[in-house]
């Protein structure tokens, strides 16, 4: 495999590759090193906060002491960020790299927010479980979360009163896409998830007095369905296939779609519905390497901050600055902006995101400044608002460059260019990088990652 | 000529004379800059209580709802036989003397959602209750009439849905030095104007030198021409108070910015709202006398139209801390010299119909003030930023 293509593969099943770790690789075929990326996540490590204070708290709580639940819901959001973080923390350091990012596809796939640190936790884990596995099982269990349950108030869904956002979502967002569907097929399958909620552990609870046990008629199917049997309905037409297919498209290879790409995905897809199957289907295909698709994608934050993070290890001293540079730069895990999820693409960057990449890498690396203030919260009182100052501060990162130094042992600065920058380099730009190469390792690191062109993966 | 006018041109055409060759494509001086009219948007972040803001003193309903909260007429700023402004919005009732303000009476919309963060982006996207769209009206607007990422400010370090179009977004700043000094780091100049024509193309790389090139040329532009222009009026001492007078001096700079953006957050008084709403009214109030006075001394204040939005209002019957709840509608204010409704548009709110929650119901729908405020002072169809059709009124 050539050291272009391996890059390719690494930047799109994870988070880059050292230039030493590439250079290992050289030697092997694209099948063994494809194999090795899924080898690599073949097993699943489920992401843990420490949540047993919170459990015992939980225990004999009655709902009825006002005070009592408003601390416990205050608790659970601190879990919630202290999880935000912890995803961050591993997306770093995780050997399970694909499954790692999958894992944070799925979560802009099947969006969802919720405040219970334990429902929420097992909902990142059913994503992280699921990730490569059998689709319809998947669609299966996130309809049975108890995150998703409340997200899209499928716990409101009654046989006496049909609650419908579940079942459109389902259509509309996890399955088939927009007009694929007609608004009776929605109130029918509305009809089928009647009944379904969950207890207070987050574990699925099927209400048999809420369920509507009366004949449905779905896509031309005629039964007295139940949720399972409307997924696998919905799972019969080959547009689910296809639908899913253009999403991991979109995000594996190629903003701009090609149909016979993707028709040729569906195609293997729709056979069995394995995921597995499906990515490595995509990997190993020739046009994946294609030019066109190669440094073509616009880093999402989490790929430009995890980026960095495994070429110079960084340790936020203040959990709190990670939190709000997530919010710079547009995406803050676990807080979707809608069920839509984040748009992705282009959609990134505007001046203000643009410069602040740009500054990022000095930032965090160089005791750069940076202009931070938390938007005023809505909770913000008047005292809190009227201290908050137009800061403009140093991040206290920890940088550790005693393994960065290992890692690119005697590496040139040309070489760690070409494991960095991927996408075609700007004619000006190229001048200036001339100049960098008498420049230490370290100074040409930094400056390599201030580039328009680290932003392309 | 008039200063302001003379700026326009002068720092514009400086700046051009600065900027790299290859920029000469993409032009900041705006075709559409015609009518200089600007807009400023307001959001009292949190849930504003309109109900104690705009007071019905003689309404029983309220003082059987609000026992502990409701306002006595001796309290407030008499306006009509019927009601009264809040005592700290001292600079509001005179506005309304002097027929520059308009109030719109309990604005909201159908399904009315009552999460701070669902309902703030449903003003700002101006959708449906049950619609979810990605870019804001303003955004939106910037695309219709084909405007610049500057042409929108919002006066914050990051940037707001309301702000973000399908193809132009908006740009934040709170400091044009330390937006502008971020711009002028060695590397970053260098990047700049090492940058050709070659890739300004469709590939997403020339998408993102464009993006650096607009960035740095918004921020100099920006810093080099609010730097000409520097205030004399007094401001209070507070944040929301420095951001309204980090606008005026956009805007009598001669800035060719046409929509601003600010908010002052705190006003979800769910526990003893009495003494907090009165305080966090009297820095928007006191901020917005300075803003204007401002405005009005470089007689920028005639195109200049304020609009003052809550994404809900609160609910009628107060809770048992001595605050009170998410609710639904709320006013709108709207402040300017050239209104065509001056005082109160419409009555107030009907607090003996209630919906099953206990909520105001909406008398009218927030995006008839968009659809006149694009239609009448933006100029621009509406119905290009608007996803559904409205009337509007009879306001600008």
């Amino acid at each position: 495999m050539t050291s272009k293509e391996i890059i390719h593969l690494y930047n799109r099943t994870g988070f880059g590759i050292s230039y030493l770790e590439m250079k290992a690789l050289q030697s092997e075929s694209r099948v063994s090193v494809v194999n090795e990326v899924f080898r690599n996540s073949a097993t699943f490590t489920p992401l843990q906060v420490d949540i047993s204070e919170l459990r015992s708290k939980m225990k004999g709580l009655n709902m009825k002491d006002r005070k009592k639940v408003r601390s416990l819901v205050k608790d659970s959001t601190k879990k919630v960020h202290e999880l935000n973080i912890a995803w961050i923390y591993r997306l770093g350091a995780t050997k399970k790299l694909l499954r790692e990012k999958m894992t944070l596809f799925w979560a802009n796939h099947f969006v969802c927010h919720d405040k219970n640190i334990l429902h929420i936790q097992q909902y990142n884990n059913t994503l992280r479980k699921h990730a490569l596995g059998n689709f319809k099982d998947f669609v299966i269990a996130i309809a049975k979360e108890a995150s998703m349950i409340k997200y899209l108030n499928t716990k409101q869904n009654r046989k006496k009163k049909p609650n419908e956002n579940f079942a459109r979502e389902l259509m509309e967002l996890f399955t088939l896409g927009r007009d694929q569907y007609a608004e009776k097929d929605i109130k029918e399958a509305a009809r089928a998830f009647t009944g379904w909620n969950h207890d207070i552990r987050g574990e699925f609870r099927f209400r048999r007095f809420q369920h509507d046990y009366e004949e449905k008629t779905f896509f031309g199917e005629t039964g007295t369905f139940g949720g399972e049997e409307i997924i696998e309905i919905i799972l019969k037409k080959k547009q689910c296939a296809t639908f899913i297919c253009e999403k991991i498209y979109k995000y594996f290879v190629n903003d701009q779609i090609d149909a016979s790409h993707v028709a040729e995905m569906a195609t293997m897809f729709y056979k069995d519905y394995d995921i597995e199957n499906l990515m490595r289907f995509v990997f190993l295909s020739d046009w994946f390497y294609d030019e066109k698709n190669i440094g073509t994608k616009i880093k999402s934050p989490m790929e430009f901050l995890v980026g960095i993070h495994r070429v110079v290890p960084m340790r936020f001293e203040k959990e709190r600055e990670l939190v709000y540079l997530q919010k710079l730069l547009g995406q803050h895990l676990l807080f979707p902006p809608n069920v839509a999820g984040w748009k992705g693409g282009r959609n990134w960057i505007n001046p203000n995101t643009m410069m602040l990449r740009l500054n990022l890498p000095s930032v965090l690396l160089a005791n750069g400044i940076i202009a931070l203030d938390e938007k005023g919260a809505f909770e913000d009182d008047f005292q809190r608002f009227n201290t908050r100052k137009n800061r403009q501060r140093k991040l206290k990162v920890k940088a550790d460059w005693e393994t960065f130094t290992t890692q690119q042992k005697n590496v040139t600065p040309e070489q760690l260019q070409n494991a960095l920058l991927v996408s075609p380099i700007n004619k000006g730009t190229e001048e200036y990088l001339e100049k960098l190469k008498e420049q230490n390792l370290k100074e040409s690191c930094i400056q390599l990652m201030s580039l328009p062109e680290y932003q392309l993966c | 000529m008039k200063r302001r006018d003379f700026l326009k041109r002068t720092s514009l055409a400086s700046t051009a004379l600065l900027l790299p060759k290859f920029l000469s494509g993409f032009n900041l001086i705006d075709e559409a800059i015609a009518t200089g009219k600007k807009l400023v948007i307001i959001q009292l972040s949190g849930g504003n209580d309109g109900l104690n803001t705009i007071v019905p003193f003689r309404n029983d309903v309220y003082y059987q709802k609000r026992p502990s909260l409701a306002h006595q007429k001796s309290n407030l700023i008499g306006i009509t036989d019927e009601i009264g402004f809040h005592e700290s919005l001292i600079a509001h009732s005179n506005l309304y003397n002097n027929g520059e303000l308009c109030i719109i009476n309990n604005v909201g919309y159908p399904n009315p959602n009552r999460s701070h963060f669902r309902s703030t982006d449903i003003w700002h996207t101006a959708s449906d209750a049950d619609q979810y769209l990605q870019s804001g009206w303003i955004g939106r607007y910037l695309d219709a009439s084909k405007s610049k990422s500057l042409d929108a400010i919002e006066v914050d370090d990051t940037l707001s849905l309301l702000m973000k179009g399908s193809k132009t977004d908006g740009i934040a700043t709170k400091n044009p030095n330390i937006f502008y000094r971020t711009t002028q780091a060695p590397y970053f100049k260098k990047v700049v104007s090492h940058h050709d024509d070659a890739h300004l193309n469709e590939h997403n790389l020339g998408y993102l030198y464009k993006t650096m090139v607009t960035a740095s040329s918004s921020a100099k532009y920006i810093y080099e021409t609010s730097k000409t222009y520097t205030s004399k009026t007094t401001y209070p001492n507070n944040e929301f108070s420095k951001q309204l007078k980090q606008v005026a001096q956009f805007i009598n700079s001669g800035l060719q910015t046409k929509v601003y953006y600010a908010s002052l957050g705190g006003f979800d008084t769910h526990a003893n709202q009495a003494n907090k709403q009165k305080r966090l009214l009297k820095v928007y109030d006191e901020a917005m006398e300075a803003f204007i006075k401002d405005l009005k001394q470089e007689d920028s204040f005639k195109d200049t139209l304020i609009l003052t939005f809550s994404e809900f209002g609160r609910r009628v019957q107060q809770n048992a801390a001595n605050g009170t709840d998410h609710g639904t509608a709320n006013q709108v204010f709207l402040i300017g010299s050239q209104l065509k409704k001056q005082g109160f548009y419409n009555p107030m709110a009907n607090l003996s119909n209630l919906d099953s929650i206990g909520d105001l119901k909406y008398d009218i729908d927030f995006r008839e003030i968009y659809t006149s405020v694009l239609n009448n002072w933006l100029d621009i169809d509406a119905k290009k930023v608007m996803h559904k059709s409205f009337k509007g009124l009879n306001i600008v």
